[in-house]
């Protein structure tokens, strides 16, 4: 490279100049991204509390935190795949296999509860290390991977169970995580919380969440700063199937029963959460709390739907929408922008 | 006056703050080989894409074919029948090469029945008159760097190319394929085509050029008919000016060999039998031709490319070195050639981009703690006199020369013992310029081993305690610093 | 001076490297779609051997009449995966073009015009996706993942899962069954041999190997790439909606979750198929080995007494597989 500014296509181009140009904007802290999501989630809040009479309860309230955990956990596991560059379309399926292995390893091998827990979790750390050992190790595209190991795990959990073995009738001091309140909340949410915690404390405060932006901006810029860029993304896979086993055993738990077709679609909610908190699908820029409001404004968009009496269908359409709606807006302005400045005499791109 | 193909009338361009041409003008007739010679930087590749059209002109005038051209673009360029060769050359590897000929040379429309007969035919025909012995079905991918060239001058052939720019076309060739393509250009020469070449080889630049012209810091030095010119008067040309630049003294002690290399070697890399020792407070400079393998001995010193053979000691200990990860634990420190993609992260911050490469140490048990890190960032800033708004300021919103400062903070905060710089100064304006030799005199004052890699010939000699001239992956010669301009080409270029 | 000097370096070769690589021969540059024929060939034999139940003539050519729709989106998916792409919402439209052309039928259309429903149909789809993909630059997999549960949950809510009964004379087309299956068939084989001929022999064709390989060079050889990401995805929804009305014809019913698993059933033959994800590689006879290997798993499996539910974790690991080789394939090169 000769010349510094001088670059040899438009896209880096316009790559490299646009953060700085939009800097002055984004940098204000009510332009960001996070704030107006949480002024539209008021506002949908708002809006759905004045269609349906029982929208505003506690008890409603409760009942849509209780029904989010499971993607909010997924969410918040894919947070850090994304920000590498990364994505893991496995994690519905592997959800799935973990709720058939934990009610296998319970009810056919009669294991307590907690014992069978520990062992999905270790299970969905495994099937992460699958997808890790092939995307970082061999690497291979992790599109095309996690696309296998999403039609991999399910089938693993349809073969276990024969596609209609269905697991259920477990001890009321498990279902009490799912089902009951705990000091006046649902009970899983401490479990997310935990969860949230650690996830926000891992990409927002230390050495290795800044690393996996570094990695999603640059892979190779990275390597040259000496970061282990493998290591660093091979772990981001294995926590979101750690994770995802989590989120097998409060599906489990809530719905008292565990098959095979457990969590299906549930990357795509995830996804659409994710992307929808300002996380970019290039990898680089995005955050753990945008993903949660992101989270936050599926689940009411789907809960304030029913109690607006419109079929749940309406909401799965939407979510779709909406992710396109998300991912458009961006590349729309700055075709707009660019197309702008392309009026200019001589100014060819 | 001959009917001009081309002709360039005092055109600018400008990046950002760097004025990569100040008003150069230039011209080409038909049947005319036209040199253009000049340092790295010293805007001929900027020169090059204003020709085919991939970067507009701040101002001047274009002329193709004696009309003037406003807004000219690549197609355009095309259509007008410029062509150009890069080293790097624009084709779809996984396609075979008669379908490379052919999606340049068909008309592009959709609904075209193809005739693989005749596009085999068109392909060897055109093969066999640049000489190459390559089988047409052959995947691209699977051919060699200068075979890959010989296909892209088929291809400027078959479109029937009027101005062909040739851009260091036999860097990777050998003496049999260079005698073939001097063939060629003898016969395009015939044709009545203009041919724009460039090229570091200044025998090849006799042997074929009519006239050359020498740019120098984006301005033209002069244009010379070939027969009326020497070498020495060349080489003069090109690199006379900084003779006046003021580089900062030497001083202080060289200590104990902080980098020992014996017998080095890497197939991987082209690096073959580099023995050398960089000691504690020297500055080495690396100096050749591009290609010579200069910035494949950083990498391999870095951990990027594996050493197959050989020794590498740092502080006469013997080191295996693997990874840069494992480069940075022997204190070893590379500021990258191409900063924008290597160097820095251009949406990351300078205080982020500072810590990059030291995360255990600022960070300890790995929790980030943004006030350690502004207050390095901040000192960093003040001791390299880096121009930002701030710790904050992204990477992007920075100048070249600021963002090599960045770059070289990165690794300055590794507290390392030995600093490879590649190209350091590359790009960078002229103020910017001199602060980093200083920067880099007074590093190596208090004791840091520099190995400096730079095809900025008056920097190498200026900056350096001693000089290795580097060619075709070995080293050519050690030379001491001070020695004329003219030594060290002539190593490189192997006339020694 | 030169943007990647690293590349070029190196110390010339001494001799004769004007001499290209011999060309391959023709079995090693399609090493990948004889040994998947290979493996089929094994499979059949096999079969021939355990399990002779297999080629009983009225289950096979069911089988085959049955993925004769797959063949023609696999077709479909190829293109879009040289074109360095995917499209995983194909199932989705598959439903939605099945029910529209069944809710033509049932009004009395007649039978080219529900055909050119249901095309039109898909192509919208198809259009929708590429127009996001090549005009906005999206991700294709996370665009139609979206447009995937869009047009499914959409077809829910419309439909509530409801069949769609045809009138009589719709099934087969008013044929036998066997000239009706024998029909289908043919007619997937027909489409098959017409994108075969577009991939080889029409300009058009050949840009979507061009852009695949490498979008940047395409632009700067003159070569409309985002026109032809466009029409890529274009024509996999065309041909989807082809592929739902010949899925239509085939029972006296439209079954509004016929398409459900058709965009990893596709995916798989075409990376089975050697169809590099990479894309700029692939070849149609490679998707339709790959496709045949990977449907006759499943009853190969019936007629061996494996439990039929592990067709997918075998689809799964089928893929894994195929990409781990590919993997190797280009770590050697």
């Amino acid at each position: 490279m000769e010349e510094p500014t001088a670059m040899s296509n438009a896209a880096s181009q316009s790559a490299s100049s646009r953060p700085g140009a939009a800097r002055g904007l984004a940098s204000a802290w009510w332009l960001r991204h996070e704030t107006i999501l949480a002024v539209l989630v008021v506002g949908e809040w708002l809006f759905f509390n004045s269609v349906g009479r029982r929208f505003g309860t506690w008890d409603n309230t409760f009942d849509i935190l209780r029904h989010s955990a499971e993607i909010g956990l997924l969410s918040l596991a894919l947070t850090p795949v994304i920000l590498t560059g990364g994505i893991d379309l496995s994690v519905g399926s592997l959800l799935g296999l973990c709720a058939v292995v934990f009610g296998k390893l319970w009810r056919d091998a009669g294991l307590p509860v907690a014992a069978a827990a520990s062992i999905t979790l270790v299970v969905g750390g495994l099937a992460g290390g699958v997808n890790a050992a092939l995307i970082s190790g061999l690497r291979l595209p992790p599109l095309i991977v996690t696309l296998g190991s999403f039609s991999l795990f399910r089938g693993l959990a349809e073969a276990l169970t024969r596609g209609v073995d269905t697991f259920t009738n477990f001890p009321s001091g498990f279902l009490f995580i799912g089902q009951e309140r705990w000091l006046g909340v649902p009970a899983q949410t401490p479990v997310f919380l935990a969860a949230a915690s650690f996830f926000w404390i891992w990409v927002h405060r230390t050495a290795q969440g800044r690393s996996f932006r570094a990695i999603g901006f640059s892979p190779e810029g990275s390597q040259y700063a000496g970061i282990p860029v493998r290591r660093r993304v091979a772990s981001v896979y294995v926590a979101a199937g750690v994770v995802a086993a989590v989120a097998a055993i409060l599906y489990t738990a809530r719905l008292g029963q565990a098959k095979a077709d457990a969590g299906t679609g549930y990357e795509l909610y995830a996804i659409t959460a994710v992307v929808l908190g300002g996380t970019s699908i290039f990898g680089g820029v995005g955050s753990v709390h945008g993903a949660l409001l992101g989270v936050i404004a599926i689940a009411i968009l789907n809960n304030g739907l029913v109690h607006a009496r419109q079929p749940r269908e309406v909401a799965g359409m939407l979510t779709g929408v909406l992710l396109i709606v998300a991912l458009s807006v961006k590349p729309a302005i700055q075709r707009v922008a660019l197309s702008w400045s392309r009026r200019k005499p001589g100014a060819k791109v | 006056m001959s009917e001009r193909l081309l002709e360039l009338t005092q055109v600018t361009k400008s990046f950002g703050a760097v004025r990569a041409l100040k008003g150069v003008s230039f011209d080409l007739r038909p049947g005319e080989v036209h040199a253009l010679l000049g340092e790295n930087g010293a805007g001929k590749s900027t020169l090059i894409k204003i020709i085919t059209g991939a970067h507009a002109p701040d101002s001047g005038r274009v002329e193709i074919g004696g009309s003037r051209v406003e807004g000219l673009n690549p197609a355009r360029a095309r259509a007008l029948g410029i062509a150009c060769i890069y080293q790097q050359p624009a084709l779809f590897p996984q396609l075979s090469v008669a379908e490379n000929i052919a999606l340049r040379l068909e008309p592009s429309r959709m609904l075209r029945t193809i005739r693989w007969s005749e596009r085999r035919r068109v392909a060897e025909r055109l093969l066999a008159q640049v000489g190459a012995e390559i089988d047409s079905l052959c995947e691209v991918g699977d051919l060699s760097m200068p075979q890959q060239q010989l296909v892209e001058i088929a291809c400027a052939l078959g479109v029937g190319a009027r101005i062909l720019i040739m851009d260091e076309p036999t860097a990777s060739l050998t003496q049999k394929e260079q005698r073939l393509l001097f063939g060629v250009v003898e016969d395009l020469r015939q044709k009545g085509i203009g041919i724009v070449y460039i090229s570091h080889r200044l025998e090849e630049i006799f042997q074929l050029a009519d006239r050359v012209t020498v740019l120098r810091d984006g301005e033209s030095v002069g244009t010379f008919v070939a027969s009326e010119v020497t070498e020495a008067a060349l080489i003069e040309r090109m690199v006379g000016r900084e003779v006046a630049q003021v580089y900062p003294e030497r001083e202080g002690e060289v200590g104990e060999p902080v980098l020992t290399l014996e017998s080095v070697s890497s197939a991987a890399a082209g690096v073959g039998d580099v023995s050398l020792v960089v000691h504690a407070g020297e500055v080495v400079g690396v100096s050749g031709l591009v290609g010579a393998g200069r910035t494949e001995l950083a990498r391999v010193l870095f951990g990027l490319m594996p050493a197959d053979r050989g020794v590498i000691r740092i502080h006469g200990e013997r080191v295996d070195i693997d990874s840069p990860r494992r480069a940075v634990s022997h204190g070893i420190a590379y500021v990258p050639e191409d900063r924008r993609r290597h160097g820095i992260i251009l949406e990351m911050s300078v205080a982020s981009n500072t810590t990059l490469a030291i995360h255990e140490r600022v960070f300890p048990g790995g929790w980030l703690r943004s006030s350690a890190e502004n207050a390095l960032a901040s000192e960093f800033i003040r001791d390299l006199g880096i121009k930002a708004e701030g710790p904050h300021a992204v990477g992007a919103s920075l100048s070249g020369g600021n963002q090599q400062k960045v770059s070289l903070a990165r690794w300055l905060a590794t507290r390392p013992r030995l600093l490879i710089l590649d190209e350091p100064t590359q790009g960078v304006d002229i103020g910017a310029k001199a602060e980093i030799h200083k920067i880099v005199r007074r590093l190596a004052r208090d004791g840091l081993a520099v190995l400096m890699i730079s095809s900025d010939l008056p920097e190498v000699l200026g900056m350096s305690d001693r000089i290795a001239v580097m060619r075709n992956g070995r080293i050519a010669g050690i030379l001491p610093g001070g020695t004329d301009a003219r030594a060290v080409m002539a190593l490189a270029l192997g006339q020694a | 001076m030169p943007d990647r000097a690293q590349d070029v370096s190196g110390p010339p070769q001494e001799s004769g490297a004007s001499r290209g690589p011999r060309r391959l021969s023709a079995f090693r540059a399609h090493f990948r779609e004889w040994t998947v024929a290979g493996a089929l060939a094994f499979l059949l034999l096999f079969l021939l051997g355990a399990a002779p139940g297999f080629y009983q003539s009225q289950p096979l050519l069911s089988l085959l009449t049955r993925e004769s729709p797959t063949l023609v989106v696999a077709c479909g998916m190829a293109l879009v995966m040289i074109c360095r792409h995917v499209d995983i919402s194909v199932g989705s439209l598959f439903s939605v073009c099945g029910v529209v052309a069944g809710l033509l039928w049932s009004s009395r259309w007649p039978a080219p015009a529900v055909l050119l429903g249901a095309v039109t149909c898909g192509a919208l789809g198809g259009a929708v996706n590429g127009a996001l993909v090549a005009g906005l630059r999206l991700p294709s997999i996370v665009v139609t993942l979206a447009t995937m549960v869009a047009w499914r949950e959409g077809l829910r809510w419309l439909r509530q899962g409801q069949f769609v009964n045809l009138p009589d004379g719709a099934q087969w087309l008013g044929m036998s069954q066997w000239g009706g299956q024998t029909a289908l068939i043919g007619l997937g084989l027909l489409v098959f041999l017409a994108i075969l001929y577009v991939c080889a022999r029409i300009a058009g064709g050949r840009y979507i190997y061009a852009v695949g390989s490498d979008a940047e060079a395409a632009r700067l050889t003159g070569i409309p790439a985002s026109r032809v990401t466009f029409l890529t995805f274009v024509l996999l929804g065309t041909l989807t909606g082809f592929a739902a009305w010949m899925g239509a014809l085939q029972s006296p019913q439209v079954d509004p979750k016929a398409g459900a698993g058709l965009e990893l059933k596709a995916i798989a033959a075409c990376v089975v198929g050697g169809v590099a994800v990479s894309g700029g590689r692939g070849n149609l006879w490679g998707v339709l080995v790959g496709l045949l290997l990977l449907v006759c798993v499943n009853p190969a499996l019936t007629h061996l007494r494996v439990e039929a539910h592990w067709e997918k974790a075998i689809q799964g690991s089928v893929i894994l597989l195929a990409v781990l080789a590919d993997g190797w394939r280009s770590r050697r090169r």
